[in-house]
């Protein structure tokens, strides 16, 4: 049996997983520690399902705690930002088009060595002892703990990076180092930005895992736990002290996975119906399926993956105009409890259209009986094409495939919907996050640019795909069950004829004795 | 008029439509030029014909693969050393710079020359768009020659060009940039104000300055922007401009040949029975057919945006399950002399079929 809980910023949900079966879900407060909240839900689900402590193999934990740190500027450490590239990007520093205000939280220092390495693994310049000797005399100076290291083509050769980050430890024992090639992808300001947000994540990273795994000792529950990353993988809790910042965005992803779960399709178009917006995304192969445009984190720009999540302005409080014919996108949100027409309020939202339509029983009926039946078929005509135009956006195929509705806001659909081939409205949808964590797998990845006329295809694919899998059992994955879920080839354009980026991605099943390993790990550490 | 900061991003996102696909990221060479302009102040544009016809002007940009540039990063002073170098080379003083493509980061590098070197831009390019080849630039289909030129790599490495034939040059700065990492900057094409006048597609710097603010203004559903960019190009250079299809890529498969990023991009309809329109690459989008119909062909532009915002994309970041439009528009008319199709018809590119001006479709 596994528990999932979805940390978020105000609700914190958890259920007890048994196979596929939900035995208990609940949500609770998030709190200021974050440790009561969890406690609290814990108390709710272990009490409903009757469950003791010692059946719990495993409790996985999705949490925004860290993406929502970026965005509000507050538990950001001070950090240094070292770039090895030089004579390249000379004028070009760390951090350059960062919003100010991100910048003056970090209180961070930059620093530009020579170094690194070209595409085709010449070397771009010798590392220059002298200079990362005065890098260092400025760091102890400034007495910056926090160090974030990125070298020109570190995907394909990190050991600039590593030799750096060797020569710092040496000068200052207790730093903590976030060397870039960690975020794989070629990218070299991307991938550096990466390492910068997470470097300065670092000592509030420590702080959450323990109070995840503090509030788990509380409440007896001393089995493995892991923490839910981007792209629907997990890593163990103490992994995440060193790399917080690949949770960023886990939440949409648990919120796809849960629905994938909770009605076992594996490709199909999931919306959330919220009370603003529906947020539609795609499961293929049972994982979301990822955007293409580059993602920024707090106005910085990354190379973090993330789901392709089309958001419509179309939600429970959405209001909708006299005649019916055009919803959204402007929305009563949570005032929807007192300005909606069946709570006494004076707006007509798509609840008042539900309620009059009889379909639903909420609030006071009365209230909404001078709604023109006119008014009502035009609304949900309305309101059902806005779904089936953007489904049809969403979905891979020219056909209607399988669409699962999820959200507090998914019984405003009440006919069926062309785009759809069928339509699924799975219990348990509003932990569908919590759900999404506890089904969370073990992956690896890996990138490299090569030359297929260095190095045969089959060779090359070989080899990338050996250091993912490798990745994927240092994250406590089984090697035995690992799959590879994707190999992506991209020629270099204007280079030789056989230059190609590849990058692989393994993932598979938790390992039981790697568990057991960072269990012990994670008790020594509380 | 002077480019000034505040005009650097509405320069890099035109760039992006009018490089048709290809042309590279222009986000490191925005950045660039925004510390150049920073550290030596606004850049002086001048109109083809205010230059004087003895004036001496040269034609710079990077040349090199766009994948490598996303690791070997430009320097600052990159763009005004190569100046130097060739004016070094030649032993003569430049009076001005023209970019030679003014799709993509190639329409920035010029001015972040100009600003280290002092000396005013040109308003204009020699392709209009992105084009893979030195002998489909204007200044080469006009006779002017490619060297004497210079290219410098990351280091500061200079190397000198004296060659016989564009072909020949294409050729040795395509060889200079693989042994030199990926990314080297050119001065080439030496002119005269005179010999500029002829060969330069005239206004396109400012007009991409324009191009971008329109499409920043307009952010929105391509549908809605499409009276907006025809309002915009039809008192201009290019002319006609099209929505010609709204669907999503169903499959995107590109290889190398030649050196060249070549492929197939397929894009269905959202729920229409119409027929796929099929996009064919190489490094830009240069061919559209729906069935045996050609919907647009180069030299016309071909450009593919996000649906939702009409942001172009770039080929490399073209993907599966992506939700597009499709834009063509005429090219310049200079591109459709007799002289410039010999180089840049679409058989020029490998395609059995005789172009057909976008508006005669």
């Amino acid at each position: 049996m596994r528990i999932g809980i979805d940390v978020g910023g105000t609700h914190t949900d958890a259920v007890i997983l048994q196979g596929d079966k939900v035995l208990a879900s609940t949500k609770a407060l998030t709190s200021a520690d974050v440790i009561s909240g969890i406690t609290n839900a814990l108390d709710v689900i272990l009490d409903d399902s009757g469950i003791a402590q010692s059946e719990i193999e495993t409790v996985m934990i999705g949490t925004t705690q860290f993406t929502n740190a970026i965005i509000e500027r507050r538990e950001l450490a001070q950090i240094a930002a070292v770039r090895i590239g030089l004579p390249s990007g000379n004028g070009l520093p760390p951090m350059l088009d960062w919003p100010q205000d991100l910048k003056d939280a970090l209180d961070s220092e930059t620093h530009m060595l020579h170094g690194g390495y070209l595409y085709d693994g010449w070397s771009l310049a010798d590392i220059d002892d002298a200079e990362v000797e005065r890098m260092i005399q400025s760091m102890l100076k400034s007495g910056v703990k926090n160090i974030a290291i990125a070298s020109a083509f570190s995907p394909i050769n990190a050991e600039p990076e590593k030799q750096v980050a060797s020569k710092i430890l040496e000068a200052i024992p207790n730093a903590k180092i976030t060397l870039s090639h960690s975020f794989g992808r070629l990218g070299l300001m991307e991938r550096e930005n990466a390492a910068i947000l997470n470097t300065t994540l670092l000592p509030f990273a420590d702080k959450v895992v323990s109070s995840f795994l503090g509030a788990l000792k509380k409440r007896q529950l001393h089995c493995p736990v892991y923490v839910s990353q981007n792209d629907g993988t997990l890593m163990s809790a103490d992994f995440v002290r060193s790399y917080p910042a690949l949770t960023f965005a886990s939440g949409p992803t648990n919120s796809l996975r849960g629905a994938y779960k909770l009605t076992g399709l594996k490709d199909a178009v999931v919306v959330d119906i919220g009370g603003t917006t529906s947020d539609i995304g795609v499961l293929q192969n049972g994982f979301p399926r990822e955007s293409n445009v580059i993602i920024k984190i707090g106005g910085v720009r990354t190379n973090f993956r993330m789901p392709d999540i089309l958001a419509i302005g179309l939600g429970g409080g959405s209001i909708v105009s006299a005649d019916g014919s055009s919803i959204g996108p402007q929305s009563v949100g949570h005032r929807l409890v007192t300005e909606g027409l069946v709570f006494g309020g004076e707006t007509l939202t798509t609840t008042d259209i539900l309620v009059a339509s009889g379909n639903a029983d909420i609030g006071d009926k009365s209230k909404i009986t001078h709604i023109a039946p006119e008014t009502i078929s035009n609304a949900q005509a309305t309101l059902h094409t806005m779904l089936d135009s953007n489904i049809d956006m969403m979905k891979p195929g020219g056909k209607p495939m399988p669409v699962i509705l999820v959200g507090g806001g998914a019984v405003l659909v009440t006919d069926g919907l062309q785009a759809a081939s069928n339509i699924h409205r799975p219990e348990h949808a509003g932990v569908a996050n919590a759900i999404g964590a506890a089904i969370a797998q073990i992956g690896g990845e890996a990138e490299q640019m090569v030359s297929y006329r260095t190095l045969p295809r089959k060779e090359a694919i070989k080899q990338v795909t050996q250091i993912a899998v490798q990745r994927a059992i240092d994250a406590g994955a089984d090697a035995k069950t690992l799959r590879t879920v994707d190999i992506e080839e991209t020629p270099v354009p204007y280079m030789d004829e056989s230059s190609t980026c590849i990058r692989v991605k393994v993932i598979g099943e938790l390992t039981a004795s790697i568990s057991a390993t960072a269990n012990n790990n994670s008790e020594a550490l509380v | 008029m002077k480019i000034e900061l505040k005009h650097l991003e509405d320069l890099a996102l035109g760039s992006v439509f009018l490089a048709t696909g290809g042309g590279g990221d222009p986000y490191v060479p925005r950045l660039i030029t925004e510390q150049a302009v920073k550290q030596f102040g606004p850049v002086e544009i001048i109109q083809p014909d205010d230059v004087s016809d003895d004036a001496y002007v040269v034609a710079i940009g990077a040349v090199g693969a766009p994948t490598v540039s996303l690791e070997l990063l430009p320097s600052i002073d990159e763009a005004a050393n190569t100046l130097r170098a060739f004016e070094q080379q030649v032993g003569r003083q430049i009076d001005a710079v023209a970019s030679f493509e003014i799709g993509g980061g190639n329409s920035l590098i010029p001015i972040a020359a100009a600003a280290g070197r002092g000396i005013p831009v040109i308003d204009g390019d020699g392709m209009g768009r992105a084009l893979p080849e030195a002998q489909m630039m204007s200044y080469a289909i006009a006779g002017v020659k490619p060297t004497p030129a210079v290219a410098l790599d990351y280091d500061g490495n200079i190397t000198a060009f004296s060659t016989k034939t564009t072909e020949v040059y294409e050729r040795h700065i395509r060889s200079l940039a693989i042994a030199a990492g990926g990314m080297i900057t050119t001065a080439e094409h030496p002119m005269s104000g005179l010999e500029l006048k002829r060969s330069i597609i005239p206004g396109t710097l400012s007009f991409s300055i324009k191009l971008g603010q329109t499409l920043r203004e307009n952010r929105g559903s391509a549908r809605d922007m499409l009276e907006p960019l025809q309002t915009l190009f039809s008192d201009s250079i290019y002319g006609e401009c099209r929505l010609i299809f709204a669907g999503k890529i169903t499959d995107k498969a590109t290889r190398i040949v030649g050196g060249y990023d070549i492929g197939e991009a397929v894009i269905e309809a959202f729920s229409s029975d119409e027929k796929p329109l099929k996009v064919s690459i190489k490094n830009e989008y240069l061919l559209a057919r729906q069935g045996d119909k050609v919907v647009a062909s180069v030299p016309d532009l071909i450009v593919i945006v996000d649906y939702e915002t009409s942001a172009p994309i770039n080929a490399e970041r073209l993907r599966y399950g992506q939700r597009v439009a499709v834009f063509a528009v005429g090219c310049p008319d200079f591109y459709r002399s007799e002289n410039a199709l010999k180089v840049v018809a679409p058989r020029c590119f490998g395609f059995d079929i005789d172009y057909v001006p976008l508006e005669q479709i």
